[in-house]
């Protein structure tokens, strides 16, 4: 390639066509750069504590873990390991409504929590299907939109990372959760790019704004034990936003799921119910509550007949719709989606008391607390907030 | 392992640590070649073997090379040497690819081939590590180095792991002499490096990462065809993302090296300043370019053999340039687009010699030049050739119908940022990083470090490879 007699300051391999080339030039420009290393961190120090200090302001707290890809696979191993009795497969709803130690305290046995948000549970319920060393109980959390389509979702990668996760990726995932122990401030829904986009409230008319995406709605710690952030709960803007969030004009919105889909759906679903029952497993599915503002848009898209109803028959397996039962009305829904902190073990408490009337894989214990009731958790109402 | 990620914060620091501990030379020689081994098992461990055997290949075929009594065996052992090296990236990045060219030659003459499931993963690094090496024979074929006599020496020089994954492709002249003494960062070069390293953390995590992957992503990977603006300012925050991507690798590369002792060589020299292809090649990912040159170029004739056969070499020479990049026939367009523009150059000059742009002229003929980039990494960025000619529709005006997709937030920080980034090549046209810093205030240079650093860590990086890595 052509090349001529260089201007530059300095020569490189670009300025000597054909020749070998010498030991490179790196020079330290002259400054004083022992007091410039120590000011920079002095102002970092200053900077982070600052920042982290506000953080908390925020209400992030530290031992809120980022709930990414590595984090489930870690949960997938366990069941590698063996005896695990049993998983909950499935999206958010399922993940945030389902508090782990009150399972535990009820049956004895505390699950692997294996749902994703955002993400469709049945390519996690064929993987439990196809993997020899499942033989427990798999609940599987329904929420029609997400489970009756042929995408994966949000976290499509989780699956490769529990297959093939690199050691730089597992000992980085290491260090962040130790790190996120002692740190608020590390929580990918406040970075400085996140925060930045959010400012961007719509200013182009028909673009997609990133203001419509999913801001920080859950706190997730060890096991993926997820809960909603006390936030959403207290401060009607976050609130008012993730409303605004599920409720949004999509491609889709008020289209009816496709019938191919649904008897992809139904016949991959009975699949792998054949095949965990062939091991000595089991299935049970969970519908989860949303409010009726969101429960009008998700039956415009498959109703409960031709969705949930349908899909047990055919898979020929039991299930717990919210709908059905006194024990899961009037809990408190605050963005219309997930249930709060508080009634979440008062949904697990009346599933669970459900689920082991229908499979002997659950049992109470003799010593399980008593029975909870909507009354054990009050939705809670507070004044506005600044974002 | 990326170097933005923890996993690499911890590892350098205790290679770092143990550079600095009295121990002899050729013990700290042995530690920074198992660091390296394990900076590149932290990707996919069983990969190692492909770096041993580079490594043995090489030196066995140097050795042989330089011991060898007549042209023929030397010429022989230097091809056993190529084909070792271009036979294992052909098999790991090219088998695929091929398979499925030969698949879709072979329907065109009404054979049905099914080709065997080819589900190999691709080694990271591998075009810059055999490349490198290759230079090493190459090199003592061509006489222009003598095989280095210590092995230890060599295995390192093909793993260190500043350069080893993306660059610079380093030569043997350049790197192993240096390993000859004892060498460690005075406290200045440590801090200097330390800097340096923040700079190429902050181009990487704070602006390709955080600010323009995802406009770029957004006007490619999408199923709706851009307008104008959308595909204008997806295609910049491209130019923008890829080189803050790789030169930040290669500062931060760089950077590593000084805290060790070492020196890298200059990989890119802000090339959005360019007037010309020739001079953006004198500034873009300049190992590669000055590798290809050296290696493929001025061994296909170079511009000694007549016009014709200077442009066929130079055609050549970036068509290959382009297959480097990846298996896929938009590379090769891309190659094919930047010969053209070096050939057409070239051809101008020779009817304009003797013209001096003016300044206003060279401002005009650089925008020329940056615009010119921009169609080609179009062909880059698209994974088809259909998204290609979708958004070259629309930065030409093609789509008037397209709905937006880009919102304000990424416009304004596109234009924020790559605005940043033209000024600041104009006017680091003719200098240096390090004449600027040497004449900044301390006080201001104080400020920028710690604000990059701070950046750094409230954006928290996620640990997103580097493009260049999948090259």
């Amino acid at each position: 390639m052509p090349s001529s007699t260089s201007s530059f300051e300095r020569l490189t391999a670009a300025d000597r066509p054909g020749v070998a080339q010498p030991v490179p030039e790196r020079p330290v420009p002259a400054q004083p750069w022992g007091p410039i290393a120590l000011a920079v961190v002095l102002i970092v120090a200053a900077l982070m504590g600052a920042w982290e200090w506000r953080m908390r302001q925020l209400q992030l707290v530290p031992g809120d873990f980022d709930d990414g890809a590595s984090a489930w696979a870690e949960q997938r191993r366990r069941i590698d390991a063996g005896n695990v009795a049993v998983a909950i497969v499935g999206d958010s709803r399922i993940l945030f409504d389902t508090d782990l130690a009150h399972f535990e305290a009820l049956t004895g046995v505390r699950p692997v929590q294996l749902a994703l948000p955002g993400t469709n549970g049945r390519p996690f319920l064929q993987d439990l299907a196809a993997d020899p060393d499942f033989k427990g109980l798999a609940i599987v959390g329904i929420t029609e939109g997400s489970y009756f389509r042929d995408e994966v979702g949000l976290m499509a990668d989780a699956l490769d990372t529990y297959k093939f996760e690199s050691p730089a990726k597992r000992s980085s995932h290491l260090i962040t959760t130790w790190l996120a122990r002692r740190l608020a401030f590390l929580d990918e829904a406040y970075r400085l790019s996140v925060l930045t986009k959010r400012l961007d409230t719509g200013w182009r008319a028909g673009a997609r704004s990133p203001y419509g995406e999913v801001w920080k709605i859950a706190t997730s710690k060890d096991e993926r034990q997820t809960a909603m952030w006390g936030r959403i709960e207290t401060d009607a803007t976050l609130r008012d936003h993730a409303r605004s969030v599920w409720v949004q004009p999509r491609p889709n919105s008020g289209v009816p799921v496709a019938a191919d889909v649904i008897a992809r759906t139904q016949d991959a679903t009975r699949e792998a119910v054949k095949a965990i029952r062939a091991r000595g497993g089991d299935v049970v599915f969970v519908r989860p509550p949303s409010s009726p503002e969101l429960r009008v848009h998700e039956d415009a898209r498959i109703p409960r007949p031709a969705g949930w109803d349908a899909l047990l028959a055919v898979a020929d397996v039991r299930g717990v719709h919210f709908d059905d039962y006194p024990s899961m009305q009037g809990l408190a829904i605050p963005e219309w989606s997930h249930l709060s902190r508080a009634c979440a073990p008062v949904f697990t408490d009346a599933y669970v008391r459900a689920l082991a009337q229908y499979t002997p894989r659950l049992a109470l214990r003799a010593d399980a607390p008593a029975p909870m009731s909507p009354a054990d958790c009050q939705p809670t109402e507070a004044p506005a907030s600044a974002l | 392992m990326v170097f933005n990620s923890l996993t690499f914060a911890l590892f350098f620091a205790i290679v770092l640590l143990l550079h600095s501990l009295p121990f002899s030379w050729r013990v700290k020689k042995i530690n920074l070649l198992v660091a390296s081994y394990l900076f590149y098992a932290a990707w996919n461990p069983p990969f190692i073997i492909l770096l041993w055997i580079s490594t043995v290949v090489d030196w066995w075929a140097a050795n042989r090379i330089a011991q060898a009594s007549n042209q023929w065996r030397r010429r022989a052992w230097m091809l056993t040497s190529v084909i070792a090296n271009l036979g294992m990236l052909g098999w790991f990045k090219y088998g695929e690819f091929l398979l499925a060219n030969f698949q879709a030659l072979a329907a065109t003459v009404g054979i049905d081939y099914q080709p065997p499931a080819f589900d190999i993963v691709l080694p990271v690094g591998i075009s810059f590590y055999t490349f490198a090496t290759m230079s090493y024979t190459l090199d003592v074929y061509l006489r222009r180095a003598e095989p280095t006599p210590r092995v230890l020496d060599f295995a390192l020089f093909v793993t260190f792991f500043p350069h080893l994954v993306a660059g610079p492709i380093m030569r043997p002249t350049e790197l192993v002499p240096q390993f000859e003494q004892p060498r460690r960062a005075s406290m200045d070069q440590l801090r200097f490096g330390l800097a340096l390293m923040t700079l190429g953390l902050f181009q990487k995590v704070v602006l390709a990462d955080g600010f323009l992957a995802a406009p770029a992503e957004q006007v490619y990977d999408n199923t709706m065809a851009p307008g104008a603006l959308d595909a204008w300012f997806g295609t910049l925050a491209f130019s923008g993302q890829i080189f803050c991507d790789f030169a930040g690798y290669s500062t931060t590369a760089i950077g590593a090296a000084m805290c060790l002792g070492f020196a890298m060589p200059d990989n890119f020299r802000f090339p959005y300043a360019a007037v010309g292809f020739s001079d953006f090649w004198r500034r873009w990912h300049i190992t590669l370019s000055s590798w290809l040159r050296d290696y493929l170029y001025i061994p296909l004739g170079g511009n000694r053999k007549g016009e014709a056969r200077t442009y066929a070499s130079l055609m050549t020479t970036m068509l290959l340039g382009g297959l480097w990049h990846g298996a896929s026939w938009t590379f090769v367009v891309w190659g094919g687009l930047h010969g053209l523009y070096l050939a057409a150059e070239r051809w101008l000059r020779t009817r304009f010699t003797g013209y001096v742009p003016g300044p206003l002229a060279l401002f005009g003929l650089g925008l020329f030049t940056y615009f010119l980039v921009n169609i080609t990494w179009v062909f880059f960025r698209a994974t088809t050739f259909t998204k290609a000619w979708e958004v070259l529709s629309g930065m030409f005006g093609f789509s008037v119908e397209a709905k937006p997709i880009l919102a304000a937030v990424h416009l304004i920080a596109v234009a924020v940022i790559v605005g940043g980034i033209l000024a600041t090549h104009w006017f680091m046209r003719r200098r240096t990083l390090e004449s600027v810093v040497a004449r900044a205030s301390p006080l201001v240079l104080t400020l920028v470090w710690a604000l990059m650093a701070f950046a750094i860590l409230i954006e928290q990086g996620t640990g997103n490879a580097f493009i260049y890595f999948q090259f």
